[in-house]
C-alpha cells in the first residue's frame, strides 16, 4: 500500500516543476519523461476502480491526455501525482457511469433470456470472490472511498482532495460502506 | 463479520484483488502524443470572444468597484478579511457565479427531463463555463477548496452545455450529470462556499 505522500516528487533527479516547464514550453521529451513517472500508478489506481482492462487503458489516455490540457492551470501548490489522481479518479468514476449506461442499455435490447440471475451465486463461494462482489455492488462513492482507503492505501486528507470533498464526508463514505460490506458478508461470519 | 475480520480481508485484498496487467506504455503513449500535441491548435470564434470579452469586462468593472468601495471604506475600521485572502472584486464575482449555477443545477434535472429549456441551459452553462475559467485562472483558484469546487463546476458545466449536442441521448446525459452532482456533493459544496464567501464580505 503506497500513498501518495511516498510519491517520488523528482524525475530522473530532475526537479519535477521545471520538466513541467518544458512541457508547457512544447518539450515533448519532457512530457514523455512527466507520463512514465507517474503512468504505471495512474494505470494501477484506474484499474483498482474499474476493473477491466481495456477499459483501464483508454481511461488512463484519457487522463495524461486531459492532464496535459489542463497543465498551465497546474500552480505547483500540491504535488503533481496528487493533481493527476485527483484527475484519475474523475475521468474514471465519469468513464463508469457511461459504461454502465450503455451496458444497461445494451441488456435491455438482448431480452429477458441473457438477464442474470441474482440467486445464481455459488452455494458456498469463496470468500475473495464474495469480497469482490461486495465492494462492487457498493454505490460508486462508496466504493472508491472503499478502494482508495483500504486497498490503495491512500489517506483521508489525499481522497478528500482527489473526490472533492470533505475529510469528513470521506471518513464517513468509508464507515457506511464498511457497513455494508460486513452486511453483505454476514452470512460467512456464521458459516 | 467482525471490524477486526474485515480488516485482515481488505488488507489481503490489497495485495491480491484486482492486480493490474502490465500497462501498454508505448501505445498509450502514441494516442496521448497524437491527441495532444498533434491536434490542430483551436482558434476561439467571435462568438467566444464576444462572450470572453463581456466577462473580462464584467470582471474589471468588479475590480474598479472594489478599488471604489475601498477608498470609501479606508476611514472606517476593517472587521474582517476576505475568503482565504480571495479579493473583495472576485469575491463578489465568484459569489454571483456560484449563486446562478447553483439555481441552474437546481432546476436542471426537473425541467431537463422534460424536455424543456434545454437550449437555454446549455446557453447559460456556456456562459458561466466562461466565467469558472477565468476566475480559475484568477487569484480566487489560490483558495484551495474554491479552486477544487470550480474545477468540479467547470466539468459539470461542460456537460450541461453538451446537452443539445447529445439531444438524442439527453436521459442518459442527464442522469450522469445529476448522478456526478450527487456523488461531488457539488450543490452543498456551493452552498457552503457562498456562506462562506457572503460571511466574509
Amino acid at each position: 500500500m503506497t500513498g501518495l505522500a511516498i510519491q517520488p516528487a523528482l524525475v530522473g533527479g530532475t526537479d519535477e516543476q521545471s520538466i513541467i516547464t518544458r512541457v508547457l514550453d512544447g518539450d515533448r521529451g519532457a512530457a514523455r519523461a512527466l507520463y512514465e513517472a507517474h503512468v504505471h500508478r495512474v494505470h494501477r489506481l484506474v484499474f483498482r476502480l474499474c476493473g477491466d482492462e481495456d477499459l483501464t487503458h483508454d481511461l488512463t489516455q484519457d487522463v495524461f491526455i486531459r492532464a496535459f490540457d489542463q497543465l498551465p492551470r497546474f500552480r505547483g501548490e500540491a504535488a503533481f501525482s496528487t493533481w493527476i489522481h485527483r484527475i484519475a479518479v474523475s475521468v474514471t468514476l465519469n468513464g463508469l457511469r457511461k459504461v454502465r449506461r450503455l451496458r444497461t442499455r445494451e441488456l435491455s435490447l438482448e431480452g429477458a433470456s441473457h438477464v442474470p440471475d441474482e440467486t445464481s451465486a455459488p452455494s458456498d463461494p469463496e470468500l475473495k470472490e464474495r469480497l469482490t462482489r461486495a465492494i462492487e455492488a457498493l454505490p460508486p462513492g462508496a466504493r472508491a472511498s472503499v478502494i482508495l482507503h483500504d486497498i490503495e492505501g491512500y489517506t483521508h486528507v489525499e481522497i478528500a482532495v482527489m473526490l472533492g470533498i470533505a475529510v469528513g464526508t470521506s471518513k464517513a463514505r468509508l464507515f457506511d460502506a464498511r457497513v455494508k460490506l460486513r452486511q453483505a458478508l454476514a452470512d460467512y461470519a456464521r458459516e | 463479520m467482525t471490524e477486526e475480520k474485515l480488516q485482515e480481508l481488505l488488507q489481503e485484498a490489497s495485495r491480491s484483488w484486482r492486480v493490474p496487467p502490465e500497462p501498454r506504455v508505448g501505445e498509450m503513449w502514441a494516442s496521448i502524443e497524437a491527441a495532444h500535441f498533434d491536434k490542430p491548435r483551436q482558434r476561439l470564434t467571435p462568438r467566444w470572444w464576444v462572450l470572453v470579452s463581456a466577462v473580462a469586462a464584467a470582471l474589471l468593472f468588479g475590480v474598479a468597484i472594489g478599488r471604489f468601495s475601498a477608498v470609501d471604506r479606508a476611514a472606517q475600521p476593517q472587521v474582517a478579511a476576505s475568503h482565504a485572502g480571495v479579493a473583495e472584486p472576485y469575491g463578489t464575482q465568484t459569489t454571483e457565479l456560484l449563486g446562478q449555477t447553483a439555481v441552474l443545477l437546481a432546476a436542471l434535472p426537473r425541467e431537463a427531463s422534460q424536455g424543456s429549456g434545454q437550449t437555454r441551459f446549455a446557453a447559460q452553462a456556456e456562459q458561466l463555463l466562461v466565467t469558472t475559467r477565468l476566475l480559475l485562472d484568477s487569484p480566487v483558484a489560490s483558495d484551495p477548496r474554491l479552486r477544487v469546487l470550480l474545477e468540479d463546476l467547470e466539468l459539470v458545466l461542460a456537460q450541461v452545455a453538451q446537452l443539445p449536442a447529445a439531444s438524442r441521448r439527453n436521459a442518459a446525459e442527464l442522469e450522469i450529470i445529476t448522478d456526478a452532482l450527487e456523488e461531488r456533493d457539488v450543490v452543498p459544496r456551493i452552498r457552503t462556499a457562498v456562506a462562506s464567501l457572503s460571511g466574509d464580505n
